[in-house]
């Protein structure tokens, strides 16, 4: 068997135009997950009974069932559902939305909680509103805490953003894996996007190392 | 103190408090005067706590009122804001926010709550921090302060909304015995400048020194109250004798 590396470097334009999507997926669904999350984790520790059932079912439907499923479900239920004719790069932005916004609610929840009353108290003896006291004292402490979980959430993501490529959405996985079945290169073109995966995973890793350093000393 | 007549600027009537099966408070009634300094001493659990919690509503009470300058507490939330802008209040645990400097923590109030302008906010603190003797710690983190500082940097946050009452909350209880001296000098100095101040403490020689009158609670109730020659040299209840007793106080 000879190996022709030449299938790589000749389809360059392609698997970069995967790696932006990669990224591009990766950044889109933390900006959107993030205050989800955030909303999620309130309504969840509103006494509003609705909001909180409605937050419960949310994360527990969506933190227990494997992402590839919420993919496929999105690309075959959302349209019915919603009517809506979604590009498959938003339907796989949805279902990557749906399972990472369920998991930073836990994160938050847990980091809001972990802060406690007596700082809502020192804001509220101050004269601030439950909102003022919540976004000025509360979140800032509760971010600290909860980013080194969040960092670790977001390397995750970055990998399995590869599983929307079952809808055909054209990030590093999916480029590679047409490539792959085109040109019949199979070997040159999985270690090609190992490789290429795991250089743009590790630095991300060693940044979670680092955030989790930094952040573990305060208080 | 004052030549003034006395004018009440809270007032406590019956006020009930219960956690649930548990009560907290029986019906306590008080008044506390204009530049007046009281301090509500008893044993723990006996409900001073509680009672200083209602006065700006941090605690719903069940039954009875509190009333600030003549109005009850208001129930609607943005009312009641507001009413706490007018009360300072200063805990056991200090409750600084950890993510702000010293500085910071003491103009937070005026930027947040009043809507100062931030320059104006920090000059504020910065002249309270120097009045409790802290200016030269402005930039630090409150981990990185001693007890006893945090504990005047809180006194200054609170004073950064130019309150009209302060409430104190065991101040010194979390303290190291040689940071007591520096927070209870600058709780004397803020009487001595006619603060009007509740103060629930467990220390007997500062109720004795600084307060104009002294309340001893039992088991949600006022057991007595009166000046602190009456409470600490010729006490009326022998509950007031006993707790003071307890405490080894030999008069």
């Amino acid at each position: 068997m000879t190996l022709q590396w030449s299938v790589v470097w000749d389809n360059w334009p392609a698997l970069l135009h995967g790696v932006l999507l990669t990224i591009a997926l990766t950044f889109t669904t933390m900006a959107i997950a993030v205050p989800g999350g955030i909303l999620l984790a309130l309504m969840r520790l509103s006494p509003i009974r609705p909001l909180n059932l409605f937050a419960t079912c949310f994360v527990e439907l969506f933190r227990n069932l494997p992402i590839i499923l919420v993919v496929y479900w999105a690309f075959y239920v959302l349209p019915v559902l919603t009517g809506l004719s979604l590009s498959a790069f938003a339907t796989g932005l949805a279902a990557l939305c749906f399972n990472v916004s369920a998991y930073n609610s836990e994160t938050f929840r847990a980091g809001i909680a972990s802060i406690r009353a007596g700082q809502t108290e020192a804001g509220l003896a101050l004269g601030m509103s439950r909102s003022t006291a919540f976004r000025t004292i509360v979140l800032p402490q509760a971010w600290r805490r909860v980013l080194p979980v969040l960092a670790s959430t977001w390397v995750s993501l970055f990998k399995d953003t590869s599983l929307v490529s079952v809808i055909a959405v054209g990030e590093l996985a999916y480029t590679a894996l047409q490539i792959r079945s085109q040109t019949f290169r199979v070997l040159e073109m999985l270690t090609a996007m190992a490789a290429i995966y795991w250089l743009l995973g590790y630095p991300q890793a060693k940044l979670v190392d680092w955030i989790h350093r930094r952040m573990g000393v305060l208080e | 103190m004052t030549a003034v007549p006395p004018r009440p600027v809270i007032q406590y009537e019956g006020v009930v408090k219960t956690f649930g099966t548990f009560t907290a408070l029986r019906g306590v009634s008080l008044e506390v005067n204009h530049g007046e300094v009281v301090c509500l001493i008893g044993p723990s659990g006996s409900g001073k706590s509680t009672l200083l919690r209602c006065t700006n509503g941090l605690e719903p009470i069940d039954s009875g009122r509190v009333l600030f300058d003549g109005v009850a507490l208001p129930a609607q939330p943005k009312a009641l804001y507001r009413v706490r802008q007018r009360m300072g209040m200063v805990f056991q645990s200090f409750e600084l926010f950890p993510h702000k400097t010293a500085l910071d923590n003491v103009a937070i109030g005026p930027i947040t709550v009043l809507g100062m302008p931030r320059t104006q906010a920090r000059e504020r603190a910065m002249a309270l921090l120097d009045k409790v003797g802290l200016a030269d710690k402005a930039g630090s983190l409150p981990a990185k302060l001693s007890g006893g500082q945090q504990q005047r940097v809180a006194i200054a946050r609170a004073l950064a909304m130019q309150p009209e009452v302060m409430l104190f909350d065991e101040p010194t209880s979390a303290l190291d015995p040689e940071t007591i001296g520096e927070v209870l000098n600058v709780m004397k100095r803020l009487a001595d400048e006619g603060m009007t101040m509740v103060v629930v403490t467990h220390e007997m020689n500062f109720a004795r020194r600084v307060a104009d009158r002294v309340v001893v609670f039992e088991k949600g109730q006022v057991v007595e109250s009166g000046p602190p020659e009456q409470i600490f040299d010729a006490p009326k209840t022998t509950r007031t004798r006993d707790f003071l007793g307890h405490l080894g106080w030999q008069g």
